[in-house]
């Protein structure tokens, strides 16, 4: 019995190491061990902190007071803007005050929101004041910014249109990849069969074959469907293909030990092993399908963002265009940050991402 | 308890290598009978086929000629009922300490009845059910591989040097530990070990092979009670005959 006690002991050991430093938090850890600061790098920590709102102030004045080239008129939709962004950095800055943590974040973002205001105030003097890039092809903020409200019903509807053209080719795409990827890796016919015809599509971007599928679709809807799926499903297929090669036979023998058998394996050793690998297809045929997308809106689609960019474009209103230009960086940054928000949120058992 | 027999029949295993032609033998003839509280340690240098005989064993592999059963039933494939734990943990990374020691049950689609826990206090791990396997060290890592076997309750445990990777202390007391619990069923282990003293500390019978082709040279039955005392006079005698032998081994 007397190794049972070592046992135990071993394990009070591990106890008393993890609360004897009771409560402690990253952010006060970090404090304990980093060296003091002096005061003027206290005070300059604050000076970059309030940078932004003085830069915004600055931009805010130099809208109103510096005068406007030739006919160019003003609403006050862009002082207002920047009003809001001003505001955000403020709520951020008001709990800063309350949280060392929040504060540091801040403290760290502050000289980037900083060159987004001297960026604007840079723009705004190109193009309103001085028309140095020339109007109508660069048109300033406050015209960009109205266009997202005079035209919001078709901006809407293309957003719509957009978001459901990219899921329902990127579904289809992961899904069939997913299946393909998992066979070819698993089955030595299967990849016979079909890695000749991966290496071929490999090659080429999926977006060449837009000619072929607007002649061989029924609608246009489908064939945009079949070329942003086709980009996603090569992806998906080759980084599973990848991730099965590379599977832990030592995982395997032990399941099989344990009594896993057949489908158990596949489902419960096969599959988990690749979640990271299937996490890298969606990320990257996430991109394919982005640029699938707009290349098959633009060419061949009725409706959707990229349609409505060429159509705008066509009438010269430049405005409008960059506006769903926006539009679409904003989908495109939302998109890829919930897929690495689940990323990490499945992936939680990775060695590395938890500290 | 019942009784529990294990016999490997001439068994012989050759691997050939996949580009060249070369035929690797091994294991060539061995005859083997094992028995329901018999500890095997089974000694002898790199390639003398030590592992080989523990993972056809564990019918995860098939022998080229000859025969292997346990309770007189040929043995095909792996089965819970030869449990076998590695010298990496292999754990799998993507399940939390609780849910590695249950996964067997889940595959095996039997009832949880305790026993997850059970084992997990026993080996002092409570505190660590929901981490995840890289947050272990190598230690508890070990630990909870050799429960998630266990849960079983394995007829035979099959060992491929389980402590090989882990420093002298914690070493010295998952050897302990591993006594108590064949101790407590009594069922057949067979562990194949490096450590010469490991070996004589643990094992009710010690096996001693040879390489090219891999075969038992010797086959010495330990007779000592348990705690060992490591620097007793009897513990030292069987030390020197078996180094002995593993430098005969060598020279040849």
């Amino acid at each position: 019995m007397s190794n049972q006690t070592g046992i135990d002991l071993e394990g009070a050991k591990e106890k008393a190491g993890a609360s004897s430093l009771d409560g402690l938090t990253r952010q006060r850890l970090l404090e304990l061990e980093s060296a003091p600061r002096t005061k003027a790098q206290i005070i300059t920590d604050y000076v970059i902190c309030i940078m932004p709102f003085i830069v915004g102030i600055a931009a805010e004045l130099e809208y109103y007071f510096v005068p406007n080239y030739g006919s160019n008129q003003i609403t006050k939709v862009y002082p207002v803007f920047l009003g809001i962004l001003m505001a955000a950095i403020a709520v951020f800055l008001g709990i800063g005050l309350y949280h060392k943590a929040v504060f540091t974040k801040l403290r760290e973002k502050a000289p980037f929101y900083t060159l987004i205001f001297v960026l604007l105030i840079a723009y705004d003097l190109l193009t309103l004041k001085s028309n140095t890039l020339v109007s109508p092809y660069f048109p300033y903020v406050d015209q960009i910014l109205n266009a997202f409200f005079t035209d919001s019903a078709y901006l809407i509807e293309s957003v719509r249109c957009s978001l459901i053209l990219l899921f329902t080719g990127y579904a289809w795409g992961a899904g069939l990849g997913l299946i393909t990827g998992i066979a070819c890796g698993y089955n030595k016919k299967f990849n016979y069969w079909l890695s000749p015809f991966l290496k071929l599509l490999g090659a080429i971007p999926s977006v060449t074959w837009i000619p072929i599928t607007l002649v061989l679709m029924k609608t246009l809807f489908q064939a945009s469907t079949f070329v942003i799926a086709l980009g996603v499903w090569f992806a998906m297929t080759i980084a599973c293909i990848t991730g099965i090669q590379n599977i832990e036979k030592a995982n395997f023998e032990a399941a099989r030990t344990l009594g896993a058998r057949g489908k158990q394996l596949i489902f419960h050793i096969a599959i988990p092993s690749i979640v990271p690998n299937i996490f890298q297809g969606l990320t990257q045929g996430m991109s394919t399908a982005c640029m699938a997308l707009i290349t098959a809106e633009m060419i061949g689609s009725d409706a959707g963002l990229g349609w409505y960019i060429t159509w705008q474009r066509s009438w010269a209103q430049y405005a409008k265009m960059y506006a769903a230009i926006v539009l679409l960086c904003i989908i495109f940054v939302s998109v890829n940050g919930i897929l690495n928000a689940i990323k990490r949120r499945v992936l939680r058992w990775k060695e590395g991402d938890e500290r | 308890m019942g009784t529990i027999s294990l016999n490997l029949d001439n068994v012989s295993k050759s691997f050939a290598s996949a580009d060249t032609n070369n035929i690797t033998h091994a294991l060539s003839d061995i005859t083997l009978r094992v028995k329901d509280g018999e500890f095997l340690s089974i000694v002898g240098p790199s390639g003398c086929g030590k592992s080989t005989i523990l993972r056809l064993v564990a019918g995860l592999i098939v022998p080229t000629t000859g025969s292997l059963t346990l309770n007189g039933e040929a043995i095909r494939e792996p089965d819970p009922k030869r449990g076998m734990v590695f010298q990496k943990p292999t754990l799998f990374p993507w399940l939390t300490v609780e849910q590695n020691v249950a996964f067997s049950l889940r595959m095996l689609k039997k009832e949880e009845n305790g026993a997850v826990d059970r084992l997990i206090q026993m080996i002092g791990l409570s505190e660590f059910r929901h981490a995840y396997p890289h947050q272990l060290s190598g230690g508890m890592a070990q630990r909870v591989a050799l429960i998630r076997t266990m849960i079983n309750e394995p007829d035979v445990f099959l060992l491929d040097e389980p402590l090989g990777a882990l420093d002298a202390f914690t070493r010295m007391n998952m050897q302990d530990e591993l006594i108590n619990m064949w101790n407590e069923k009594k069922q057949i282990v067979m562990m194949v070990t490096h450590d010469v003293d490991e070996a004589i500390y643990m094992g009710t019978r010690i096996l001693v092979m040879a390489p090219r082709p891999g075969r038992v040279v010797d086959d010495i039955p330990i007779e000592m009670d348990y705690p060992r005392n490591r620097t007793s006079r009897q513990f030292l005698t069987y030390r020197k005959k078996i180094m002995e032998m593993l430098d005969f081994g060598r020279a040849e």
